[in-house]
């Protein structure tokens, strides 16, 4: 979840009217801490090899047979491995493949623990054995798809300029399981990417992308790419980036909806960052595929495109703008509305920081028609959309103008703003509360400040903000107790000024413009 | 201090005496504890005390001793001395926690305290085994024990529920995670198993109840910031069981108390709260069980009882079924007519019947009782939450419900209608469900706002309310009175004004009621009714409609003062003040009267006043009747003083500092309807308004300037002739005043007045003076709102005294001063001056120093002659300049204009404004045209030449547009 780096500087920068709107986007912030479940529509970071084994056991019995595989045990494959049979090697590289294979618990740490890992990376060199160099790279990626500690055995044990070199092997099948087992490397973080980009990898993998590639073969190598572009702390070098930028523009194209989904993942992650990154993707002019792609209704592809969109208008109100010129407010009401929690909360999250810009570009916010999805939104979107709905309208408030302000209020943002005081989430009330008050200064400008009260008082809102004053957070309470001072308390003065107006000694009858909530 | 059975010894006699009723004992043997607690081994000393004495009393009064010496001392602040030595600290961590455990339950709450106290600084970084400790005792099977632990958990983990998120806060939760949720899951599996087993031991599933509200609170703590990957594997263990308890019964856990709730409630209460949480937050992982707590929550909310001790859990149960039911998807588990009509049935009418709870508040609590009903302070009543779920429901299906209801209030009334005296709380819940089911929006000031179109309001009215109004005795049936004047109160945007008018006698009528609640909601009803608004911004009843019951009225609500426990009912008091508002001249037949009891009253309570929103609608009341009766006759100002004046006399005399500022006011009312000169009785008060004493306190501040603003518009002569001696004391509080930031614009009223009334020559001699402190103000502290004011009075002394006497006397203080302030202060500034009369001040001013002063012309002043013009089109014609530069914006609020904490201004005592140039000057811009053009024809060619010079184009184009206006040309 992101957060905003300080938030009672966004007040106060607000207040003495400096407000500063690069402080307003929020990042997606760098989260180290995470206590919820990984995320099911997260790119995938390792792949395991399992499919073929499914095949091997359910479809092609007759195929097991002629090959009479043996079962082998622990001892007997170390033993095979580290003899001078090769065929033995080849039975025994199989088994340990099969054993990784298998979809219920594969025993990678019994494999790692019989040490023969060296072993198998010395098979990936036997290029006269290409039935062995093909098992022990199938093997090797599938202990790498393991945990970190996996991987790093797979790579101590000296796989990686092995595996590069298989890339440019003459059997596909080869090539097509090292481009995998690099995926797995290059998935397990920034330093085993980067070690990977050292040794050069990308000119081979590159070569392999070309229009005769069969698709099968040019989705795993699109992931692989994509994985190395993935990670923060430190980016990927920017030469590596630069090089493969201009291979996704065109896998984007391609008319497999994996592929694509790969090349949005590498996209998201090369937006994931500071403006200067964001710049580089924004300067290939690739906006405009990434809206269309996220009017797509497959979600794989949906996910990947809104994140980078998401991710550029973090950026700066010029790169915001690259967005907006490439359509982004057109489809975001769509996406706003959309039946999965996830993409709701993100398109939330994106129209957030677009709120967060200059008046200009709130007021395109406005005649695309996002606030009546965006109310919808608050009203009865999941909670995590709803949060990032409220600092959407927490934005707009902090930096539109007036009349900007009128029409959110205009627009019903009011009574859903105020059940979510309801929450149950401190940060929320707290965001919340400020919003009121930013609405109520805009009120005020207008002289309307005291019909606000009443609608905030109808819409049951001041209850909520009084029995906020015994909210066990002190910013929280403070922030209500705020509120209930300087414009609800003594309910009475106003109410003391004569209700009628005949003679001059009533001087309430003044008239005040229209003010249509 | 070592651990020596001498020190114990010691440390015993000093805690015995703290226990000692008698303070000479008591004082000094705490003193002595505070003065050795840093000593290295105190806390130890106390611990051994708390584990090992033989008397009881002493482990108490040292767990006790124990725990405040670590709220005082735990916790390290940064550049002030560690006060609990390390070593100590280091003994306690490796003790505390089984000693507490070990602990009898009163030492054991004590110690857990502690531990929290501690933990909050300590854990987990400096606390590292601190969790492993207590989730090793979970499997100790020892429930006093494990109860121990879950407490002292509680109390660690409660903070998570309301602190932001944050890295550090999220790293803690992990590792308790890590550590803890498991464990927890175990013990919560383990202790339902032993509830079957003991299903038949009552003292024993005691304990296991309280263990299992301990760990349903804990697993709402722990799940609060987020949905932790462990609880989401885990939500069928946890979900299944929670749903098992919440359909749980047990007579061994029903308690006969009827007002407290007893395990069994807390701990469905308690679930209840975490379904709301899953169903809040996490909704797309919550989905199927939701339909379950649904089902299980209703048919609770099915069983319970009317007892008090059920409230908690069944306004709690409600409100989860009033969440859920708004949201879409889940709309279709309400859908169902049979589902409907249950819930209406079973839950929703049960929980809007009177009880006796009730009965009781209205008799014997009144003034509670309207706080609750009619303000609003309601939020946790089960009323108040059945009402929120009619509200819930009608969003989706606000016709079915409406019908249902509508069934159900019919078969209240008719068995209400069958017997009255036994059944009349049926025809109030019916009343309650009408109203709850009606209104869609509500505010204290307008009543309801937004009504269900499928009620008809009115009919109901007719049928239902106003025939128990209409009945003979004001006093029977005082609950179903009470509602029905709510309901006229609530619902009169709704109902035709033929039906308010129907209702005014019947309401006056009640104002006679014995229940303090009845006749408080008459008169509060018709104060309501008299501040409805009808077409062209007049009341909607008028003072017409209302002649014949003026008589009446008057009486019942003066006779409701005097109705016991009504004495200063500010409900009664301000329905008196708006009758007198509306009535206007129609009272005053009944003035002698009505200022004879206000003055009683006014007596009465200046004894002691305690009611200060009576009080202030009782001034507000006199200040009325005042206005009211002069308007018609100005000379019976007379009677009203000698009516007055004695009170008044008593309170200034007794300094009855509530009521001051109030009698200030009135009396401001009362000298500004004087057309003559001053009374005498006046000038014998004028020196003793002077008294630096007054002025001391802010609170006086604002009604004493308007006071003597009134005696200089109507006594300025007379204190020139009579007073002359007091002119130097009248200035020494504007003095005072000009030298505060926050009064100094209190100090320019008063200035304005004694320049603008008093005969010049009384003044001559001070008026150097005057200037110079202001100067002073301006040199040393200067702030915004002390330039706007500092503008409007110099343009004002400008045009009293001609804008030549300005230039002189500005050069006479220092020379080329008066370039000065037009260069540094006027021409930069005038833009900010704000409110109409302060602007056409300053532009009439400008306008005669641009016309009128010679030196304008011909000195080295001539340059600034055209900047000034300019600024002064600009004060036409730019939007006023509101930046307030940086620094001021923290001044803090009481000190701005028109903001006065201790001042209650009354509305009706209220001074129109004043326009000291309104007949001389009527259009400045004009007036500037008209100006301009008398100079130009004094000295031809000057003037077109100075503007074609330095005036930009488009003040020009303003110009020439008020020339042409004023139909005249520059020569």
């Amino acid at each position: 979840m992101p957060v905003v780096k300080d938030h009672s500087g966004r007040m106060r920068k607000f207040k003495n009217k400096g407000k500063d709107t690069d402080a307003l986007r929020r990042q997606r912030a760098e989260v180290s801490i995470e206590l919820r479940k990984a995320k099911k529509d997260e790119q995938i970071l390792k792949r395991r090899s399992i499919l073929f084994c499914l095949v091997d056991e359910n479809l092609s019995l007759g195929e097991e047979k002629r090959n009479e595989i043996i079962q082998l045990s622990l001892e007997e494959i170390v033993e095979a491995v580290n003899g001078s049979n090769p065929e033995l090697q080849l039975q025994a590289t199989q088994a340990t493949r099969r054993m990784l294979s298998r979809q219920k618990d594969p025993p990678i740490n019994q494999i790692i623990e019989l040490g023969i890992i060296p072993k198998l990376v010395e098979f990936l060199t036997c290029a006269d054995n290409a039935p062995l160099q093909f098992e022990a790279a199938w093997a090797l990626t599938n202990i790498a798809s393991g945990t970190s500690d996996h991987t790093k055995a797979v790579v101590e044990g000296g796989a990686i300029p092995a595996f590069i070199s298989l890339l440019s092997s003459p059997h596909m099948h080869i090539s097509e399981q090292s481009v995998w087992a690099l995926g797995n490397i290059a998935g397990d973080g920034p330093l085993y990417r980067d070690a990977l980009i050292n040794c050069n990898v990308i000119p081979p993998l590159l070569a392999l992308v070309s229009p005769v590639t069969p698709v099968g073969f040019l989705r795993n190598i699109t992931w692989t790419l994509s994985n190395l572009c993935r990670n923060k702390n430190p980016y990927p070098p920017l030469d590596a980036v630069k090089k493969m930028l201009p291979v996704f523009i065109c896998l984007m194209e391609h008319e497999d909806k994996d592929i694509i989904s790969d090349s949005c993942w590498a996209i998201s992650y090369l937006t994931d960052g500071c403006n200067d990154r964001i710049q580089i993707v924004v300067d290939t002019g690739v906006l405009s595929r990434l809206v269309e792609l996220v009017a797509r209704p497959e979600l794989i592809i949906m996910t990947p495109a809104l994140r980078a969109l998401g991710n550029v208008v973090t950026g700066t109100d010029e790169q915001t703008q690259a967005a907006i010129d490439a359509g982004i407010l057109a489809v975001l009401p769509c996406l706003l509305q959309h039946a999965k929690p996830t993409i709701q909360k993100e398109a939330a999250w994106t129209l957030s920081n677009i709120a967060a810009g200059p008046c200009w570009q709130i007021q395109q916010l406005i005649t695309s028609g996002l606030l009546p999805p965006l109310v919808e939104l608050l009203d009865k979107g999941d909670f995590k959309a709803q949060k990032e709905a409220v600092w959407a309208v927490a934005n707009f408030t902090t930096g539109g103008n007036v009349e900007q302000v009128v029409e959110l209020v205009r627009s019903g943002v009011l009574k859903p703003l105020l059940n979510l005081l309801l929450a149950k989430d401190s940060k929320t009330i707290l965001v919340i509360l400020d919003t009121i008050s930013n609405i109520f200064l805009a009120a005020e400008k207008v002289g309307e400040a005291e019909r606000l009260c009443v609608l905030v008082e109808e819409l049951d809102g001041l209850e909520k903000i009084e029995a906020l004053q015994t909210h066990d957070n002190n910013m929280v309470y403070r922030a209500a107790l705020n509120l209930i001072e300087r414009y609800f308390s003594g309910e009475e003065t106003p109410d003391l000024q004569p209700g009628t107006g005949q003679d001059g000694l009533y001087d309430f009858s003044v008239e005040k413009q229209d003010f249509n909530f | 201090m070592e651990l020596s059975d001498a020190n114990l010894q010691t440390l015993t006699e000093y805690l015995k005496k703290t226990l000692d009723p008698d303070p000479a004992i008591r004082r000094p043997a705490e003193k002595f504890l505070e003065s050795v607690e840093g000593s290295q081994n105190y806390p130890l000393l106390l611990l051994t005390l708390l584990e090992k004495s033989q008397e009881n009393v002493i482990k108490v009064c040292a767990s006790v001793t124990f725990k405040n010496y670590i709220k005082r001392n735990w916790r390290i602040v940064e550049d002030e001395p560690n006060k609990i030595c390390e070593s100590d600290r280091i003994a306690i961590k490796a003790n505390i926690v089984p000693l507490m455990l070990s602990s009898p339950e009163q030492i054991q709450k004590q110690l857990s305290d502690a531990i929290s106290i501690i933990g909050r600084e300590d854990f987990p970084q400096k606390w590292p085994d601190l969790l492993t400790e207590m989730v090793n005792r979970f499997q100790s099977g020892d429930f006093h024990v494990i109860n121990g632990v879950l407490r002292t958990a509680h109390s660690l983990f409660k903070r998570y529920r309301h602190e932001f998120k944050s890295n550090e806060l999220w790293t803690e939760i992990k590792l308790v995670l890590d550590a803890f949720a498991l464990p927890l899951t175990n013990l919560f599996k383990a202790t339902i198993e032993l509830c079957s087993t003991h299903a038949n031991d009552a003292s024993a599933l005691k304990v296991l109840f309280s263990s299992l509200i301990l760990i349903a609170k804990l697993f709402y703590s722990l799940n609060f910031q987020d949905l932790p990957e462990f609880f989401e594997d885990n939500m069928e263990t946890w979900m299944t069981n929670f749903h098992s308890l919440l359909t749980l019964d047990n007579k061994l856990l029903q308690t006969d108390d009827e007002e407290e709730a007893g395990l069994l409630e807390l701990l469905k209460s308690q679930i209840c709260d975490n379904a709301a949480l899953y169903a809040q937050k996490y909704d797309e992982e919550f989905q199927p069980y939701l339909p379950r707590f649904v089902t299980a929550i209703w048919n609770l909310l099915v069983t319970t009882g009317q007892e008090v001790k059920y409230d908690l859990l069944v306004s709690n149960a409600i409100q989860f079924l009033a969440s859920v039911c708004e949201r879409p998807h889940y709309k279709h588990l309400f859908e169902d007519q049979n589902t409907l009509t249950s819930i209406c049935e079973k839950v929703i009418v049960p929980n809007m019947e009177f009880r006796a709870a009730d009965e009781e508040a209205f008799e014997d609590n009144s003034e509670e009782y309207i706080r609750r009903d009619l303000e609003g302070s309601d939020i946790d009543t089960r009323r108040r939450a059945a009402c929120d779920l009619v509200r819930g429901l009608c969003k989706f299906f606000e016709g079915p419900v409406t019908g249902i209801f509508s069934g159900y209030v019919n078969s209240m009334l008719q068995e209400y209608a069958k017997n009255p005296s036994v059944n009349w709380k049926h025809k109030d819940a019916a009343i309650y469900l009408v109203t709850s089911l009606a209104s869609k929006a509500q505010t204290q000031k307008h009543g309801i706002t937004q009504a269900n179109e499928l009620v008809n309001l009115t009919e109901f009215f007719v049928n239902h309310i106003q025939p128990d109004l209409k009945s003979a005795s004001v006093n029977e049936f005082p609950v179903l009175k009470a509602d029905g004047i709510k309901y006229i109160m609530i619902f009169r945007n709704q109902v035709p004004k033929e039906q308010l008018l129907v209702s005014v006698p019947l309401l006056i009528n009640h104002l006679q009621a014995e229940s303090i609640v009845v006749h408080t909601y008459a008169a509060h009803a018709l104060e309501r009714l008299f501040t409805m608004r009808g077409t062209n911004n007049t009341t909607l009843i008028t003072a017409a409609e209302m002649a014949p019951f003026v008589e009446v009225l008057l009486t019942n609500l003066f006779k409701a003062l005097t109705l016991p426990g009504s004495s200063e009912n500010e409900y009664i008091m301000k329905a008196i003040m708006r009758s007198f508002s509306l009535l206007q001249e129609s009272i005053i037949p009944y003035i002698p009267s009505v200022i004879t009891q206000l003055t009683q009253k006014l007596l009465a309570v200046s004894k002691n006043p305690s009611k200060p929103h009576f009080n202030h609608y009782m001034f507000e009341s006199i200040c009325l009747s005042i206005r009211i009766t002069c308007k018609a006759n100005p000379d019976a100002v007379g009677s009203f003083e000698e009516a007055l004046f004695m009170v008044f006399t008593e309170i200034l005399q007794n300094d009855v500092q509530e009521f001051i500022p109030y009698v200030f006011q009135v009396m401001s009312l009362l000298l500004e309807m004087h057309k003559n000169e001053i009374p005498s009785s006046y000038m014998a008060l004028f020196p003793h308004l002077l008294q630096p004493v007054l002025w001391e306190r802010t609170g006086n501040i604002p009604p004493l300037v308007r006071l003597l603003q009134a005696y200089l518009e109507r006594g300025a002569n007379t204190i020139a002739s009579a007073a002359a001696d007091k002119i130097p004391g009248l200035l020494g509080v504007f003095q005072k005043l000009i030298a505060s930031k926050a009064n100094d614009h209190q100090g320019f009223y008063l200035l304005n007045s004694i320049i603008e009334h008093m005969p010049p020559e009384s003044v001559d001699q001070y008026r150097k003076q005057i200037f110079i402190l202001l100067f002073q103000r301006l040199q040393n502290s200067k702030t915004t709102k002390f330039i706007k004011s500092f503008l409007v009075f110099i343009n004002l002394y400008g045009i009293k005294y001609g804008a030549l006497a300005l230039q002189e006397i500005f050069d006479s203080i220092q020379p080329k001063m008066f370039g000065m302030v037009l260069e540094k202060i006027i021409i930069p500034e005038i833009q900010k001056v704000s409110g109409q009369v302060e602007k056409k001040i300053c532009a009439v001013g400008i306008t005669k120093i641009l016309t009128e002063c010679p030196p304008m012309m011909d000195t080295e002043y001539t340059k600034l002659w055209t900047p000034l013009l300019q600024a002064l089109i600009g004060l036409f014609e730019l939007p006023e300049d509101d930046t307030i530069p940086d620094e001021e914006h923290f001044i803090d609020i009481e000190d701005t204009p028109g903001y006065q904490t201790a001042f209650s201004q009354l509305a009706f005592a209220g001074k129109k404004e004043h326009d000291p140039v309104g007949q001389m000057v009527n259009n400045p811009r004009i007036h500037l045209a008209q100006s301009l053009h008398k100079l130009s024809t004094a000295c031809p060619g000057r003037v077109p030449s100075m503007l074609s010079t330095s005036l930009n184009a488009e003040a020009l184009q303003y110009l020439q547009g008020y020339l042409q206006a004023a139909s005249v040309t520059l020569l």
